[in-house]
């Protein structure tokens, strides 16, 4: 049975096709304008890297900012759903996905199966995102990808108190200005946006194991820090961490495919 | 967000200036001060005391002392209105409500400093996404007549929200008066909350934007106060610049310690 996810982002569009639980391939690229050109670019890669016609898929499952607008799926999901599933499939102790995006940042309760039992997401305030590592990035005057390993230098980390992502921009600014230690400022950036983030796992509760999905789990310094909060070391994932929504929603195709198979109607399983 | 100066000698005020920036506060003091002087036409020798206040009050070179914005505000206000008995401030990322007593005095205050909802950095934000410059934001543009209703409060969403409008072909008018008049309600919101005793005026670069005025007026049945037409702006350097000529300096330390424990400090809305 061979089943494909594609998870349109804002940034990234992502896909990865699955044959009898094994991933067979994966691919990111750059999001365009329109989501259905993302979602073409994406499939036409993968699947010309991998020899498969389109045809041949039995099940395909778009999730993400533009998975509505997906003519080739025969079904969309949220992504909230997919992430849950791909991390609970790639590590099946897990219990709660942490998963944080650019705008957005959600805690993820999963149950045994993989299913989506409940979730909290920031709603009102950035301050939990990659957007705010993105503004402290850049008032430290370093790529975003850099504050991880940066922040792993600090000897004496600088405590940061303001939890709007444009305060604390401002804030990284005078401390730079003031001449701290760069590696302690970004270190007290990622323990900002952490105990921002742990504001969503304690509101729906932490239980082991637990995965840090998205953007920001490539912020090696921001998951030390959450570990921390945590007391528990996280997940570790052999696939890039932002494919785990594309591979989530194959993994839902393909249970979707076994339902049909076992001819059990409703939506249960996938919800 | 900007540097502001005042000058002024035993007549009254000589010279105000007005310095947006980017980069450092104690950069942006010292070339605000340059202006301010150049424009007066007086060498730095001539001052006789200086002070500095705000967000970067701390971090001036060669200031006699640091006194809180709301310290200065209040002595300003007194000076160019007897009358006012409240006082709403919003800068760029000041956001502060405080009443003066009868007798001259700080009374209550109510301060957001978690947040950026409400305060002229929301503008900002929101204003550079959709490319209004400074001049448009506080003239015709930002008094559509069809606001629209913005729901975010953090200014990050704020832009997106404020984008996907634009793109789904709504009026850039419109989607900034909305964005506008969200700012407004959040400032009366703290307003209401520390309790309005008349009359009111409004200080800070937001008071310049006529629309946050106008809604701000008819949410809270009040006309502001008159400040003998001074730049909204430039109201706390003033005030700086009045303590300074009163000897504040002398102790300014102790000043600064009574009136933060005056402050109450409000958490995250």
């Amino acid at each position: 049975m061979l089943t494909a996810g594609c998870d349109i982002g804002a940034l990234t569009t992502k896909a990865a096709v699955i044959r009898d639980g094994v991933i067979l391939g994966c691919e990111v690229v750059r999001s365009r304008a329109k989501a259905l050109q993302s979602a073409t670019d994406v499939m036409d890669k993968l699947l010309g890297g991998l020899g498969i016609q389109y045809g041949h898929i039995d099940y395909c499952i778009s999730t993400g900012y533009g998975r509505n607008l997906v003519p080739f799926a025969q079904r969309n999901m949220s992504e909230i759903s997919c992430h849950a599933r791909g991390a609970h499939w790639l590590a099946p102790s897990v219990r709660t996905v942490i998963d944080g995006g650019g705008q957005d940042c959600k805690a993820i309760r999963v149950d045994g199966q993989g299913k989506l039992s409940d979730f909290r997401m920031n709603t009102k305030c950035a301050a939990g995102t990659g957007k705010a590592l993105e503004l402290m990035a850049r008032s430290l005057g370093v790529e975003v990808s850099e504050l991880g390993p940066l922040s792993l230098q600090a000897k004496e980390p600088v405590i940061m108190n303001k939890p709007c992502c444009i305060l604390m921009q401002i804030e990284v600014k005078r401390l730079v200005f003031e001449g701290r230690d760069r590696a302690d400022i970004a270190a007290g950036a990622n323990d900002m946006v952490a105990r921002e983030i742990m504001h969503l796992v304690r509101d729906i509760g932490q239980e082991n194991d637990i995965a840090v999905t998205g953007g920001v789990a490539k912020n090696v310094g921001l998951v030390r820090c959450l570990e921390k909060y945590l007391g528990v070391a996280s997940v570790r994932f052999s696939v890039d961490t932002q494919l785990i929504g594309a591979i989530g929603a194959a993994v839902l195709a393909a249970d979707r495919c076994w339902e049909a198979v076992a001819d059990r109607s409703g939506d249960g399983a996938t919800r | 967000m900007s540097a502001k100066a005042a000058i002024i000698d035993d007549s009254g005020p000589l010279a105000f200036e007005i310095l947006p920036y980017t980069g450092f506060p104690q950069e942006a003091a010292t070339a605000v001060m340059e202006k301010v002087l150049a424009r007066a036409g007086a060498a730095h020798s001539k001052v006789a005391r200086f002070l500095s206040t705000g967000f970067g009050g701390k971090a001036v070179p060669h200031s006699d002392g640091a006194v809180p914005d709301t310290v200065c505000l209040q002595r300003a206000v007194r000076k160019l209105n007897a009358n006012v008995r409240t006082v709403i401030n919003v800068g760029g990322h000041s956001f502060t409500v405080f009443h003066i007593d009868d007798t001259g005095g700080l009374g209550e205050s109510a301060i957001t400093d978690m947040c950026t909802a409400g305060m002229g950095m929301f503008l900002d934000v929101v204003s550079t996404a959709l490319e209004i410059s400074p001049d448009e934001m506080s003239g015709e543009l930002s008094l559509s007549g069809k606001p629209l209703f913005i729901d975010n409060q953090c200014p990050i969403f704020a832009e997106s929200e404020a984008l996907s409008l634009i793109n789904e072909g709504y009026d850039r008018c419109d989607v900034f008066a909305g964005v506008t008049s969200a700012v407004a309600n959040k400032i009366a919101g703290l307003a209401r909350r520390l309790g309005l005793k008349e009359e009111v005026a409004m200080v800070g670069g937001v008071a310049k934007n006529r629309l946050v005025k106008a809604i701000l007026e008819k949410n809270l049945g009040i006309r502001f106060a008159d400040l003998a037409g001074i730049d909204p702006q430039v109201v706390a350097a003033y005030g700086a610049a009045l303590l300074a000529r009163e000897g504040c300096s002398l102790d300014s330390q102790s000043l600064s310690s009574t009136a933060a424990e005056r402050l109450h400090r409000e958490g995250k809305p």
